[in-house]
């Protein structure tokens, strides 16, 4: 007899219509109705020729298509028997270090080379994420990014205004400079459009539209999905978007991320280790898409970041992000900003501007 | 005094190590790293690393390339690759001191055995531990790999020690494969050459590479698409169609054997290149004791740097009690 082996780095997630099944290798998912996932899930107990039996011969054709496609697509293979040692994947979660990510709204005012931000990349931090509401120049841009050198960044984002003086030959020669620069967006750009510097490998988005608060932030859109081994495993146990992470908002202030309204200290006067001790701190990092409201029964739960600072009811933190336009439960996509149920929080948060 | 862990590693393009040392440091286990170019800067042998100083040794790298370049006042390609040849038998020469200074048994592998590993004696011990081997000689002549072809339809050469790049004086490279040899390509093997190894090719349904740590088999199923450049060694990376790795638990009994092997080399760590044939037998093909893990660790989740540095702090507690 035959059988159809998945491989164990193809995860099935199950919505509350549709599935989603994510290929985590090759960082690509797959939209599924629920019955075609229900028979791949049969196909991890039984032959090929038990799954025709119990489905009935009327479902062969689709049956045997479903295998072919997912064979196509490199997702799995046939063999003759289910192999034994062909295991689950462990879907544990875990990071050497405490803050993993950060972002920084940028304030000429603050100092980022005082003791706060030594120890704060001193925790092995990988990403960075540094944002510029107003004009910067060059110069200024260079001198921040050189305090950054002795750390263990890895990965450093700007999000810049768009400016003249800022063409993408400066940008080359910056992130040439600066190679942990791998990736910038630049905002209140006259034209939308997409380039590339440093031989093809840094990405420079231009953005229309003007990025000067983070009262912006917290869009849940399809391109920003993302099937990889680290964010879905993350996402089993962890809020993937507040987990390990930590914010230095415009005035210095600490927080989980910019948007949310709670803060933890300043940096000029708190110490790092009291924010780290401090369980508020790592309240919303706790929050799983399991157990959010909508989202637990949405297919792209483990594909999908998270917002708990604009969420659709603002007193209740388990409810869903607020700028999500998806229903899994009649698989539409709607405009969020235009959602009469969802007026409300928006007035909330004072988000009217950001809507227009 | 108290003891501690020594890595010994190189300062560059060891990402293995610097992973390690960062779970080292994030679970706050003490420990010394010392690369190779740091007896560069030594002043006398007493700034070795000492035996009462050391409690455990995890021996990852020699050195990724000396500090500073040396070369001979007439310049002469021949030559220049002699001195190269003699100043790194001079490091490690050295390097090799620790071996002798530092207790054998406090080394995560014997550094001796690991040091002059032979493919040869490794297939013969595998053998003598009950696992499958593929059928493997040495030839010097035509003749036999004939006779050879009439037992198994196609035969591989590979070297008896590793893989090399050759270099030409124009600065091009040359990186060595596995080849096959079947009666299709006979007539391109000369009738007398240097001795040799050939050995039985297996038609694989899949590779696997287990990460042996301290007693468990972390394994990895290696499935190449049908795809030519990957059929015979899968280090040979196609960008385009990558291999599908997936974790991979071998049977109890197989493991069991692969243990004993690994004890007898006097090994707690190492990579273990397996192969399943179309049948589903295993066939055991070699141990790499320094083998790079992070390429089982992050596609199967298993998070094995971690597990490496929570051994080693295990080790090092262990051996407190002892004293
Ligand atoms: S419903 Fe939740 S999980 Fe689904 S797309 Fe929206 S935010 Fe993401």
């Amino acid at each position: 007899m035959e059988y159809f082996n998945l491989y164990a780095n193809c995860q099935l997630v199950k919505g509350a219509n549709m599935s989603l099944l994510c290929d985590l290798q090759m960082r690509r998912f797959y939209h599924l109705p629920n019955d075609t996932a229900e028979v791949i899930t049969f196909l991890q107990q039984h032959a090929i020729e038990e799954c025709l039996a119990h489905y009935g011969e009327d479902n062969r054709e689709t049956i045997t298509g479903y295998i072919d496609f997912l064979i196509s697509r490199e997702l799995g293979f046939k063999d003759h028997q289910l192999l034994p040692g062909l295991t689950p994947l462990d879907l544990s979660w875990d990071r050497y270090s405490r803050i993993t990510n950060v972002i920084i709204e940028y304030n000429e005012a603050v100092n980022y080379n005082d003791t706060f931000f030594q120890q704060l990349f001193d925790l092995h931090v990988q990403g960075l994420e540094i944002r510029f509401y107003h004009t910067i120049a060059p110069d200024k841009i260079r001198g921040l990014l050189a305090g950054f050198n002795g750390t263990t960044l890895r990965f450093i984002k700007l999000v810049l205004p768009y400016n003249e003086t800022l063409d993408l030959r400066t940008l080359d020669k910056l992130v040439k400079q600066y190679p942990r620069v791998k990736s910038l967006l630049i905002h209140s750009s006259p034209i939308d459009k997409q380039e590339k510097i440093f031989d093809e490998s840094v990405p420079v988005v231009f953005f229309s539209r003007e990025i000067n608060s983070c009262m912006a932030c917290g869009e849940i859109r399809t391109n920003y999905f993302t099937s990889n081994m680290e964010l879905f495993t993350e996402s089993q146990h962890y809020n993937t978007c507040l987990n390990r992470k930590l914010s230095i908002d415009t005035n210095g202030y600490i927080r989980n991320c910019p948007s949310m309204r709670e803060h933890f200290g300043h940096v000029t006067t708190t110490a790092l280790q009291e924010v780290l001790n401090n369980d508020a701190f790592h309240r919303y990092g706790k929050i799983r898409k399991d157990e959010i409201a909508v989202c637990r029964d949405c297919e792209f739960r483990h594909v999908c970041t998270d917002c708990r600072a604009y969420v659709e009811d603002p007193q209740d933190i388990y409810s869903k992000p607020l700028k999500c336009g998806y229903n899994p439960y009649t698989n539409t996509w709607d405009e969020w900003t235009e959602n009469p149920l969802k007026q409300s929080a928006i007035a909330w948060y004072g988000l009217e501007d950001i809507v227009k | 005094m108290s003891q501690q862990i020594l890595i010994l590693s190189q300062s560059h393009l060891e990402g293995t190590t610097d992973h390690v040392c960062q779970w080292m440091n994030h679970l706050q286990i003490p420990y010394l790293r010392v690369n190779g170019e740091d007896l560069f800067q030594m002043q006398h042998l007493g700034d070795l690393p000492s035996n009462s100083q050391t409690g455990v040794v995890w021996y990852r790298r020699k050195i990724s390339s000396f500090p500073a370049k040396y070369s001979l006042k007439q310049d002469d390609f021949a030559t220049q690759y002699t001195l190269k040849r003699f100043l790194i038998d001079e490091f490690n020469g050295l390097h090799a001191f620790l071996f002798y200074t530092i207790d054998r048994q406090k080394w995560m592998n014997d550094p001796i055995s690991e040091d002059n590993l032979n493919k040869l004696h490794v297939l013969a011990l595998a053998r003598q531990h009950g696992l499958n081997t593929p059928f493997t000689e040495v030839v010097t002549t035509k003749a036999v790999i004939i006779r050879l072809l009439e037992r198994c339809p196609e035969l591989i050469v590979k070297p008896v020690s590793e893989c090399i790049l050759v270099e030409d004086a124009a600065g091009g490279q040359y990186k060595m494969l596995t080849k096959t040899i079947s009666k299709a390509n006979l007539q391109q093997v000369p009738e007398k050459f240097f001795p040799s190894l050939v050995q039985e090719k297996i038609i694989k349904k899949f590779e696997i590479r287990t990460f042996y740590l301290d007693g468990t088999c972390h394994s990895m199923a290696i499935f190449s698409q049908d795809n030519r450049n990957t059929k015979e060694d899968f280090r040979n990376y196609d960008n385009k169609r990558p291999n599908r790795t997936v974790p991979y638990k071998l049977p109890d009994d197989l493991e069991l054997k692969l243990g004993q092997l690994m004890k007898a080399l006097g090994f707690r760590t190492g990579s273990i290149d397996l192969m399943v044939d179309l049948q589903g037998n295993y066939h055991f093909l070699e141990i790499n004791p320094e083998g790079q893990f992070g390429m089982v660790s992050y596609p199967c989740n298993y998070y094995l740097e971690k597990k490496v540095a929570q051994l080693l702090n295990k080790s090092i507690l262990h051996e407190k009690e002892i004293y």
